[in-house]
């Protein structure tokens, strides 16, 4: 779809020529002639100005009312004046409306100093108040959820909380009642707004209104430094500002990178913040001693790591998780493949993929922005449920259908947030994304042959109605069957079309770009043949491997396979792991266990699912005994007797850009605040030609659910992570077992809504409450992964489950 | 004698029934109009100087000209949220004749290009709601409302549409919002209604009388309709006459009749023995008049040149056992009461107005509030999202330009009288209890 | 949290003091598998759905249908509406309290607004209004409420009773209309605003017969009984037995009172 058209046009403001692209609004282009036109409703972010809060009021020659200069879209030769008697009576006629409630509480009021009103009444206002009757009383602040308070009194009504709630997020849960003077933001029936998102209207309120009930009274603007990192807590690597007082995080704020976040951050990611600085917290090395793990010093734990992977040097399994920054998963693919001569390293929960599958994955010409899912014609989500997975894309998906007209499709098994979105959705079997999307394909390509049934080749059609921009948002279990379907739809030469996949781990695009796949070494070269992350499980069970060395992952909770695992963990002789809480795996398993670094602690690089290298930048110094990881697996490597030479992040980086051909060229420099995507540049066609083989034949899946047994299907809750559950304003959002299930089946089985229950097969149970769904298939039921205890992962491999009363 | 269109025979028994108002020459307007070009139409419209009476008094046939052509949706939406206080014309023509405001409609659908039409019609007239729906049906049955209507190439859908009470509906933009399930919040103008207005599309928004007066147009002629009135307001207008009169009534009157002759010849004037004190000549919005002004021709134009409007046609007469206070008051608490609350002017202005007011009649005021006052009516006139602030700031304005002995000699009255509800001890707050509720 | 004493001051406004109940779920659109919604109900709201392009154009249709299924816009009422139409309740809720109509607290079954805007208070709405308050106080069958212009002036001092239109009142009707609600009769059938004729003496060329057929609610051939309009609060057709109830006396309608001035 064309992005807007950058026409550039001349117009006056203030008497001085000032040029701006056409269309643009006044408020906007005013500023590229250096003047400041005040607003408060005004935020671009939210869609359509408007045009409430009359702030902006401005004088246009030729019009005989004032104009807002929020909505007024810039003409070439237009006159504006924003100094004259007439513009400035009416501003500041406006701030003193807005004042005429406003209570002037600034000294108890959190938002002073960073208060736009405060500015604007300073700049804008007439100083002085002619309003004497009393102003408005209440009870304040109250709450509007466990992390935001709200005062009405302070409220403006400037609609932004409201607007992003509607328009940006679509949770359609902050409202106003009432109306008039009267008017108020609230929600329906006292429920509170708890949203995935919910926290951005703090941001956005322009007064104390909204207050982040974690931040309230921790500090003043002038008590704090805010440092720009990246969020590492999912995919979206959303770009970030932490608020930093006395080396703590005490805030996380967006910074607006259309290229990434659009400036939007989730709940996670701004206030999961919190499990930097809790007691549970590994802030220092610790090593099983008398069946129990005890904080060590740094020497002591490095040389029982070193000693005891030396032990099994050839026979250590590797598992790296998906907060592994660039130079973590490079040095630890040296250690283990060169000083541990060991090519057993995975990366992907799953296994991964074949090498010439990743690189047909990698393609440079196949690859979507994120910016792409906003203006292709239509986008396809598959498999995957981007409001778990990787929300900002939720929020960047929907802005495409609302604001571009995008059209979504959607093939899932579970039922998706974005249905309602959808031109089309369509079912298939738990797992079954893979098969589907050959299916989808096959008949494409195809159309004449048979075998399509009704249904896929509407879905087809929608898929290609709207034009030939598609872009296809999967998860990384469909692997190179997005790539046929990418090929079939002949996305390879239509720019702003391709594939964005969106995988399991935050970074899990670069670690399998530095070398963390087996059989791939850095930058996709050859590398010896080695076990996959369920491999790695089945060998260390059978004795063929005897260490595990998990880096930011424990695979009883995470992994599928949870009872391979436990069997794994057991049998090994040595588990050495980084880890910032001991959840229950290493908690039982571990003998050595590092400290992990907090997101905010950490420096180094990762890959955005888009191909964008961005900058991992410490704001805080290390908690407790930390130490930096690069630093902790260079110090293992050079125990080991490989010296690695890294002697800072920056070396780590520089020698990663040497062994992978397609990073040639970039430095941190280049890759700067905003990050740099690698397949943009020129040296992208240093990727490997890697031929591939024939995909395997799928077997068909099962559909039948038989004998009262239901089909089991698995999701990860966007709350399920060991930083929501230690963050204490998080806490209360942890992620419980609940099974989804249809209401057919709920009738069938007799179970009520809320009811706790088991599922089971041979002999293995998870329990769970009820969650009806109207929109669940029939014969389906649905558990959450990645929970302390009774996760999905205990039943993986089982394809039917019973589910009975407890 | 003023020559009667819409109210011809109005009170005949069955009027509302397709069968009367055929057997009195109904849809022969219709007829006649699809047998024309829709551009033949236009023409006799914009020929008839037919202006808007809902309110603006914006020219009918440019409004519907503005459309843009072509296939795109296109809507049609009458304008029946009748709430400006004083005004009741619409609804009597909605109980009596709903068949001439449909046969208007369709013919302003086919001059336009439409084919979906909606009635928004305000919540509280659920009867005339009712009537509308069963004339609707009458209409669909007859073949006059639906596809390839009397074997011509229009096809048109008529919904009624109930509002539920919210005066800023009748605002145009407000309105759509509102028939799109929304709160009844104004929009930014532009777009315009006429290029994106109803689900984006291309609008047409009409109140009813004028909608109504359509068919009478395209019987006699645009031409010879403009005949009627004045130059420049032209054809007859149902004024809606209440308050202090003795015969409150809707009366239909060729523009620029004589105000007088319309509150005292058709109206009765106040009761014996009182006099005119004021008096709104397009509802409550609209600047007041006094009784110097009795003798001016009632049409768009000398309404406007004396300041104030001829609006939606609704005169509220106030006599002398009134105070202009009271009046002031009453205006104002209602405009506060119906502000939308999106804009800052308007929703903070209207309450200000009333809490000042208030604090005339409970003797806190001096003659410097008025001064207050006036200005920030002169602070919300203009700056508005809307003219919903306007509506209140101009009449109120109006009355403290024209009436401010009053106002003082009311000020100085409370004072002295001392009718005081507010406890004075409560008015200054300790600072400590200010913490407390910060925090 | 101690009181404090300029809370009593200001404008207080319903809700402004209310913090979330943290107990609660969130809630968005709720599920049809968890929120039971009656079957007529459920038709009546599709019916909507079905005349519009957008089918969120049928919010204020199908708030209206729940409020005379539920008697006011409950919670549970624009749930089910929310389930119907797929929307939050909380959408619903800030279209529902925008609109003075939709009653968001429990509210009688029969709704009296009395309009004390301007002209009618010039002829004494406000006291009209003090008196059926007055009156219909501690009656939980009966909602009074003063309201803004009804668009009837010309009966001023006038009052809307479920969605009938009744006036000139004066203070001794107010007995009377108390008694026609209680007795389910129709409300003051002689002062009600449809059997009352034009005031323009002009108007009508010759003199009309007043009858039953000149109430324009009947349409012909429905056999003259008028139905009670789609008001909103009012009980729908059907819940409340208004079938056995007398047909209303088809008494002639006053004459207009300028009847002797006509022209």
């Amino acid at each position: 779809m064309p992005r807007p058209d950058l026409q550039e046009i001349t117009f006056s403001i203030d008497g001085r020529e000032v040029s701006a692209p056409a269309n643009m609004m006044l408020v906007d282009a005013a500023k590229r002639g250096d003047v400041e036109i005040p607003v408060f409703c005004y935020e671009p972010k939210l869609g359509q100005p408007v045009g409430a809060c009359r702030m902006c009021l401005v004088e246009v020659e030729g019009i005989p009312k004032l104009q807002t200069a929020c909505s007024t879209p810039v003409k070439d030769g237009m006159v504006v004046h924003t100094q004259t008697e007439r513009v400035r009576d009416a501003q500041a006629a406006v701030v003193e409306f807005l004042l005429v409630n406003h209570p002037l509480d600034c000294p108890v009021c959190d938002k002073g100093g960073e208060c736009p009103l405060q500015d604007i009444s300073f700049g804008w206002g007439g100083g002085r108040s002619r309003f004497i009757e009393p102003k408005r009383h209440f009870q304040k602040p109250l709450e509007l959820s466990p992390l935001v308070a709200i005062d009405r009194e302070r409220c403006i009504l400037c609609y932004r909380c409201v607007r992003f709630s509607q328009e940006v997020a679509e949770d359609y849960q902050l409202i106003l009642q009432e109306r008039g003077a009267d008017a108020y933001v609230a929600t329906f029936d006292g429920h509170p707004y708890v949203a995935p998102f919910s926290g951005n209207i703090v941001e956005l309120c322009p007064v104390g209104a909204l207050t982040s009930k974690p931040y309230r009274f921790r500090a003043r603007p002038w008590d704090i430094e805010n440092s720009g990192s990246i969020c590492t807590l999912c995919p979206s690597q959303c770009n970030v500002n932490f608020t930093v007082r006395d080396e703590r995080v005490l805030r996380v704020l967006a910074r607006d990178n259309e290229e990434v976040d659009d400036g939007w951050l989730c709940d996670k990611g701004r206030f999961a913040y919190q499990a930097v600085h809790v007691d549970e917290r590994v802030t220092r090395p610790m090593v099983r001693d008398g069946g129990e793990l005890r904080p060590v010093s740094w020497e002591r734990a490095l040389s029982e790591a070193a000693s005891a992977l030396g032990r099994a040097k050839g026979r250590v399994g590797v598992v790296v998780g998906g907060q592994t920054t660039n130079e973590e998963g490079f040095l630890l693919q040296r250690l283990v493949r060169e000083a541990l001569d060991s090519p057993h390293v995975d990366s992907s929960p799953h296994g991964s993929p074949p090498r010439a599958d990743l690189v047909a994955l990698a393609n440079p010409r196949l690859q979507a922005t994120v910016a792409d899912v906003e203006y292709a014609h239509t986008v396809l989500v598959l498999d995957c449920e981007p409001i778990d997975d990787a929300p900002i894309l939720d929020l960047r998906i929907r802005k495409g259908v609302r604001r571009q007209r995008t059209k979504l499709v959607v093939a899932t098994s579970r039922p998706s947030a974005l249905d309602a979105n959808a031109v089309a959705s369509r079912r298939f079997a738990p797992g079954g994304g893979a098969e589907f999307a050959r299916t989808l394909a096959a008949h494409i390509s195809d159309p004449a042959g048979a075998g399509a049934p009704a249904e896929v080749r509407g879905f087809a059609d929608a898929l290609r109605a709207a034009g030939d921009e598609v872009v296809i948002v999967c998860s990384e279990r469909v692997g190179a069957a997005a790539v046929a379907l990418a090929e079939a739809l002949g996305l390879a030469d239509v720019g702003g079309a391709g594939i964005l996949e969106v995988p399991a781990g935050t970074n899990a695009r670069g670690l399998r770009e530095v070398g963390c796949v087996p059989g791939s070494g850095p930058g996709y070269s050859e590398a010896p043949e080695g076990f996959s992350t369920p491999q790695i499980a089945e060998a260390l069970g059978s004795g063929d491997l005897t260490a595990a060395y998990l880096l930011h992952v424990d695979p009883i909770r995470e992994l599928p396979g949870r009872g391979a695992w436990e069997a794994a963990l057991e049998r090994a002789s040595t588990v050495v792991a980084h880890a910032a809480f001991l959840t229950e795996g290493l908690r039982a398993h571990a003998n050595v266990v590092f400290p992990a670094e907090g997101h905010p602690e950490k420096e180094g690089t990762v890959v955005h699912p888009d191909g964008r290298l961005q900058r991992v930048r410490p704001a805080i110094a290390h908690q407790g005994e930390n130490r930096a990881e690069w630093q902790v697996l260079a110090d293992l490597c050079s125990e080991l007797g490989v010296e690695t030479g890294v002697l800072t992040a920056g070396m780590a980086f520089q020698q990663l850009t040497e062994a992978v051909p397609f990073y040639a060229g970039l430095t941190l420099d280049v890759i700067g605040g905003r990050g740099a995507r690698w397949p943009e540049r020129a040296q992208a066609t240093a990727l490997p030609n890697v031929e591939r083989a024939a995909p395997p034949a799928e077997r068909a899946r099962e559909v039948v659910a038989s004998n009262g047994h239901l089909r089991l299907g698995t999701f990860r809750s966007i709350w399920a992570a060991p930083e929501v559950e230690h963050a204490p304003a998080l806490k209360f959002l942890a992620a419980r077992q609940r099974a989804e299930l249809s209401p057919e089946d709920a009738e069938r089985l007799g179970l009520r809504n809320g009811e706790r229950v088991e599922v089971g097969a041979n002999g293995t149970r998870v329990q769970a409450t009820v969650a009806l769904r109207h929109d669940v298939p029939a014969g389906t039921v649905f558990l959450e992964e990645n929970l302390e205890g009774d996760g999905a992962n205990l039943l993986s491999g089982e394809e039917l489950v019973e589910v009975r009363r407890s | 004698m003023t020559e009667h269109l819409l109210f011809k025979d109005i009170d005949e028994p069955g009027l509302s029934t397709l069968d009367v108002y055929r057997r009195r020459g109904g849809y022969e307007s219709l007829r006649k109009a699809l047998a024309m070009e829709p551009a033949a139409v236009l023409e006799q419209l914009s020929a008839s100087g037919l202006r808007g009476r809902g309110g603006a008094g914006f020219a009918m046939g440019k409004k519907a000209s503005f459309l843009p052509k072509g296939s795109m949706d296109k809507y049609l939406c009458c304008n029946a949220d009748e709430s400006e206080p004083g005004t009741f014309k619409d609804r009597e023509l909605m109980q009596k004749s709903p068949h001439m405001l449909i046969e208007g409609m369709i013919i302003a659908a086919y001059a336009a290009g439409i084919n979906r039409a909606f009635v928004y019609i305000r919540g509280e007239y659920a009867e005339q709601a009712d009537v509308l729906d069963q004339a609707v049906a009458e209409a669909e049955a007859a073949g006059y409302i639906g596809e390839n209507i009397l074997g011509s190439d229009l096809s048109l859908s008529l919904v009624i549409h109930r509002g539920a009470g919210a005066y800023i509906c009748g605002e145009e933009t407000a309105l759509l919002d509102s028939l799109e399930g929304k709160r009844g919040n104004p929009r930014l103008k532009p777009p315009f209604p006429a290029n994106q207005g109803l689900y984006q599309g291309p609008t047409l928004i009409n109140n009813v009388e004028t909608l109504a007066t359509v068919p009478h147009i395209i019987a006699m002629g645009g031409e010879a309709y403009a005949e009627l009135g004045t130059e420049t307001s032209t054809g007859t207008k149902l004024v809606s006459v209440s308050g202090n009169v003795q015969r409150p009534g809707n009366y239909e009157i060729e523009l620029g009749t004589p105000s007088r002759e319309i509150i005292y010849g058709l109206a009765g004037g106040p009761p014996e023995g009182r006099e005119v004190l004021l008096w709104f000549p397009g509802g409550s919005s609209s600047p007041v008049l006094t009784k110097d002004d009795l003798d001016l021709p009632y049409d768009f134009d000398t309404m406007a040149k004396a300041g104030t409007m001829l609006g939606s046609g609704a005169i509220i007469v106030v006599d002398d056992s009134n105070t202009v206070v009271d009046v002031a008051l009453k205006v104002a608490k209602f405009y506060r009461h119906e502000s939308c609350g999106k804009c800052s002017p308007c929703r903070e202005g209207t309450n200000w107005t009333v809490k000042m007011i208030e604090r005339m009649r409970s003797g806190e005021a001096t003659p410097m509030d008025l001064d207050i006052m006036a200005s920030v009516q002169t602070n919300i006139i203009g700056h508005c999202l809307c003219v919903l602030g306007d509506a209140m700031a101009m009449p109120i304005g109006s009355m403290v330009e024209k009436f401010r002995p009053e106002f003082e000699a009311y000020i100085e009255e409370r004072r002295r009288s001392g009718e005081r509800d507010l406890g004075s001890s409560d008015l200054v707050d300790p600072p400590l209890q200010v913490l407390q509720g910060a925090r | 949290m101690s009181t404090v004493p300029r809370f009593g001051h200001g404008s207080r406004v319903p809700g402004w003091d209310d913090a979330v109940d943290l107990e609660k779920d969130p809630i968005e659109v709720p599920d049809p598998a968890t929120t039971p919604v009656p079957d007529d109900l459920r038709a009546e709201i599709k019916s909507h759905l079905a005349k519009y392009p957008d089918p969120r154009s049928a919010a204020l249709p199908a708030l209206a249908a729940a409020q005379r299924r539920h008697g006011w816009c409950s919670p549970e009422a624009i749930a089910q509406v929310a389930t119907v139409m797929r929307l939050t309740p909380a959408y619903l809720s800030a279209v529902a309290t925008f609109y003075d109509m939709f009653h968001t607290e429990p509210v009688g079954l029969h709704k009296v607004y009395v309009c004390t805007n301007i002209s009618c208070s010039l002829n004494g709405a406000d006291a009209l209004y003090e008196r059926l308050a007055d009156a219909a106080h501690g009656d939980e069958d009966l909602h009074v409420q003063h309201f803004e212009c009804l668009g009837a002036c010309d009966i001023a001092p006038m009052a809307s009773v479920d969605g009938v239109y009744v006036g000139p009142m004066e203070l001794d009707d107010v007995p009377k209309l108390l008694d026609d609600l209680a007795a389910g009769r129709p409300p003051l059938p002689e002062k009600q605003l449809r059997r009352r004729f034009s005031a323009d003496p002009g108007a009508n060329s010759r003199q009309f017969e007043p009858g039953p057929q000149n109430q324009p609610i009947i349409a012909a051939g429905t056999g003259g009984t008028p139905k009670p309009p789609i008001a909103f609060g009012a009980p729908m057709p059907g819940d409340e037995d208004r079938s056995d109830q007398p047909a209303p006396v088809e008494q002639a309608p006053d004459p207009p009172e300028d009847d002797e001035e006509r022209a």
